[in-house]
């Protein structure tokens, strides 16, 4: 019998289903359906096993990909590549800051990353982004999708891909959490076209989202007899009415159940005092552990903007500030994920919008500059002490390397095994994962 | 006779950096400044078009403090020393790693045998001007801020006397000294230069920025910014606080929505009749108020951010340093001849 033949009738109609999607998958068309389909539970994972699936590389990488995560640290207002990855000591446009050796010969940083230094190997740097836009929103809107022109349709951003790639329809938590404590640039994000089921949990006010416990004037019992109770008429309904939509109304109603019971991912009390130590106690490092407890869990992909980088008055206290906090929780979540054994399917991410001037206004400020900045990649996929792009002397522009944002976003993909070049079908409309023309950076991937 | 009504600019010289502090020498009309090029540079005003003439190389990063003293020049810089200079040879006569962080202001003590430098290692020290001994170190502000992010400690002056100095932090704090004595004898708290907020802006760009003390020694003036309204601009009030420190009490705010930003550098006049304030925003400014009416008497806008000032009372002028320029005011009552 071939893989892709009549199943034998010992499997079930959800087995059924996941062979159908199975084709799918491997005519090309719908990866996403397969996944979700193939999320049933076990006795799939047993069909799987019986036909000899995993014979098949395409499915070994689907499900390796499923094992992945990315965490993005969204440095909202654009912060400095020269008080971070790409210092001028000794030029005009240099600053105060002095370079300090990494762990990995030859390459430097700001002194204010010390932390960050001795971890290179870890990270990767990329020192020659030229995103040619330099308004907060317009910038925001290529950085957060990748896609430089405006496609004429409401395209996803980075999380909804990824949650749309590595989510599992039959998941407890969340495909993807964007924490914007910050008022600063404060933009949601979206799906898109992949549609509100890969839309973030979006938590501004608060680290533990709202509305995720039960009513107090409903007592346990009787919350898990309703649900009982609505799982068995569902059952029986559908039980006569084999149809998708009915289908995916109950899978919603699994969701919000496993949403309420992992809102204790985001209760950082759970942790220790001394993991918390770790972290610190700002915002921004508890956020991090958050960050570190829903990746542990299985959320695919999550957003933490820090914000108040748009430094164009006191530039240099500014980043003194937020560069010592972005140093310290970055490499203390790269030594958590690390020591869990998370690193190396996790990929941390640190972007925003756009870089800084590397002119000194009059305020001591520095301001927005599109044309040769910075970005750092940390843990899977990336190859660890490299440093991709040039920037001339004063860091005026890209000598060496130019990435767009669709080359970086490629290199994300790329970095967590998700095919750069796959496309997306919006009616009969082709729409690349992948901007135009974008292409990962070979030279620092693993 | 100082006339602040007669407030103008004499003489500008345009140049490549950022002057972050200046100082007199002494006879002469001419000045020192210190920049962003690592550069202590002079400037002779007296002739129709100043030359730059850079000192030894020595400092390796932003010069922030240049004062004269009894041992000669001493420049205070982000890179950590205090330097003494031969003011005629321009060389190095001595070199102090003075502070673990960068210095952010040095002063010398009405006679010059004194020079307090801070920086952000949280202390202020005390020299010896003409041995460069440390003859105290005085602590009082804390090193990180109480939302856990690492403080500055911004400003320094001497009272007329000479007995004691004040120091301003970036939270509001300011500590009193009688460093004769070496204690702590005062402090007083301007919370509103302290721009944090846990929501509108997680982080702080205020902070104070400058101190004196009146010319009887009975009033502190603190400068700073008031409450920004832009995210990240300098886009505040000019602000000004003053307190009877012995009392710990605020007595006068002076804001000032006109010209606004930072006030870096303050000054009391004669018989504390004025109080001169001086910084900016992207532009510069010269605020003096009245004190009797504790009203702007006058105002002038500068050339871009002024970072520093010198004031010479026998020749009536002020000294700027600023964002790419040095300019000479005048504040007597026969304007001089332009020099």
């Amino acid at each position: 019998m071939g893989l892709f033949s009549s199943p034998p009738a010992a499997l079930g109609a959800s087995a059924i289903r996941n062979i159908e999607a199975a084709k799918n998958l491997r005519d090309g068309v719908s990866r996403r359906g397969f996944l979700q389909a193939s999320a049933v539970g076990a006795a799939f994972a047993a069909s799987m096993h019986q036909l000899d699936i995993l014979q098949s590389p395409v499915f070994a990488e689907e499900l390796k990909k499923q094992q992945k995560h990315v965490i993005l640290i969204w440095l909202a207002g654009g912060a400095s590549q020269l008080e971070t990855w790409d210092p001028k000591p000794g030029r005009a446009t240099g600053g105060p800051f002095a370079a300090i050796q990494t762990s990995t010969p030859g390459v430097s940083i700001s002194e204010l990353m010390p932390k960050m230094a001795q971890r290179m190997q870890h990270t990767a740097i990329i020192r020659s982004l030229n995103t040619k836009n330099a308004d907060h929103g317009g910038a925001a809107k290529i950085l957060e999708t990748g896609r430089a022109v405006d496609q004429g349709i409401p395209c996803p951003d980075l999380g909804a891909m990824i949650a749309h790639e590595l989510g599992r329809a039959d998941s407890q938590v969340p495909d993807y959490v964007s924490m914007y404590s910050s008022t600063e640039g404060r933009r949601q994000g979206g799906s898109g076209f992949l549609g509100g089921r890969y839309a973030p949990m979006f938590l501004t006010e608060q680290m533990i989202p709202e509305n995720t416990s039960r009513l107090e004037t409903l007592s346990d019992l009787d919350h898990s007899a309703r649900g009982d109770l609505r799982a068995f008429l569902a059952n029986k309904f559908r039980s006569g009415r084999p149809d998708l939509s009915v289908d995916s109304h109950n899978s919603a109603y699994q969701r919000v159940r496993g949403i309420m019971s992992s809102a204790s991912l985001f209760d950082i009390e759970q942790e220790s005092l001394a993991m918390r130590a770790k972290y610190g106690p700002t915002q921004f490092g508890e956020q991090c552990l958050v960050a570190r407890r829903l990746v542990e869990a299985g959320v695919p992909f999550v957003k933490i903007a820090r914000a108040w980088w748009d430094s164009h008055g006191q530039n240099f206290e500014t980043h003194l500030e937020l560069v010592t906090e972005l140093d310290h929780v970055l490499a203390t979540l790269i030594d958590d994920l690390a020591d869990r054994g998370l690193l190396e399917h996790t990929l941390i991410a640190t972007f925003g919008e756009f870089g800084r001037t590397p002119q000194i206004n009059s305020s001591l400020g520095r301001d927005h500059f599109a044309s040769a900045w910075s970005a750092s990649l940390h843990g899977a996929g990336i190859l660890g002490g490299s440093v991709h792009g040039k920037t001339d002397a004063d860091g005026q522009k890209v000598i060496e390397g130019e990435v767009r944002a669709s080359d970086l976003f490629a290199t994300i993909f790329q970095a967590i095994g998700i095919d750069y070049r796959k496309e997306y079908h919006v009616g009969a409309r082709p729409v690349p994962i992948t901007d135009f023309g974008g292409q990962p950076i070979r030279g620092i991937l693993a | 006779m100082l006339n602040f009504n007669q407030l103008k600019s004499l003489k500008e010289v345009g140049t490549p950096e950022i002057n972050f502090a200046i100082t007199k020498l002494p006879d002469r009309d001419a000045v020192v400044v210190g920049n962003s090029a690592g550069q202590l540079v002079e400037f002779d005003l007296s002739v129709d078009k100043p030359q730059p003439r850079s000192f030894q190389t020595a400092h390796t990063s932003y010069v922030t403090g240049v004062v004269s003293s009894q041992g000669g020049l001493v420049s205070g810089s982000y890179d950590r020393k205090l330097i003494w200079w031969d003011p005629l040879e321009r060389t190095v006569l001595r070199e102090i790693a003075a502070h673990d962080k960068w210095i952010r202001q040095i002063v010398s003590n009405p006679d010059g045998s004194l020079i307090a430098s801070v920086g952000d290692d949280m202390h202020c020290k005390v020299w010896d001007a003409v041995t460069g001994e440390l003859r105290f170190v005085l602590d009082d502000h804390a090193a990180i801020t109480p939302q856990h992010y690492p403080s500055m400690l911004f400003t320094v002056a001497f009272s007329p006397d000479g007995r004691l100095l004040a120091t301003g932090d970036k939270v509001g704090h300011v500590a009193i000294w009688d460093f004769v004595e070496g204690r702590k004898i005062g402090a007083v708290e301007s919370p509103g230069m302290y721009t944090w907020d846990p929501r509108a802006r997680r982080h702080s760009i205020g902070g104070v920025r400058s101190v004196a003390f009146s010319r009887d020694g009975q009033t502190l003036a603190v400068g700073g910014i008031g409450a920004i309204g832009n995210v990240d601009h300098l886009d505040g009030p000019a602000r000004v606080e003053l307190f009877d420190w012995r009392n710990s009490l605020s007595i006068a705010e002076l804001t000032d929505t006109a010209m606004k930003g930072l006030v870096e550098q303050l000054w009391f006049s004669p018989g504390d009749t004025h109080l001169v304030t001086a910084g900016g925003d992207n532009n510069g400014f010269i605020t003096i108020y009245d004190l009797a009416t504790r009203k702007v008497a006058k105002q002038e806008k500068a050339h871009q951010h002024l970072h520093g000032l010198a004031v010479d009372e026998a020749s009536g002028k002020f000294y700027s340093a600023h964002h790419g320029r040095v300019v000479t005011w005048n504040i007597r009552d026969e304007q001089p001849q332009s020099t």
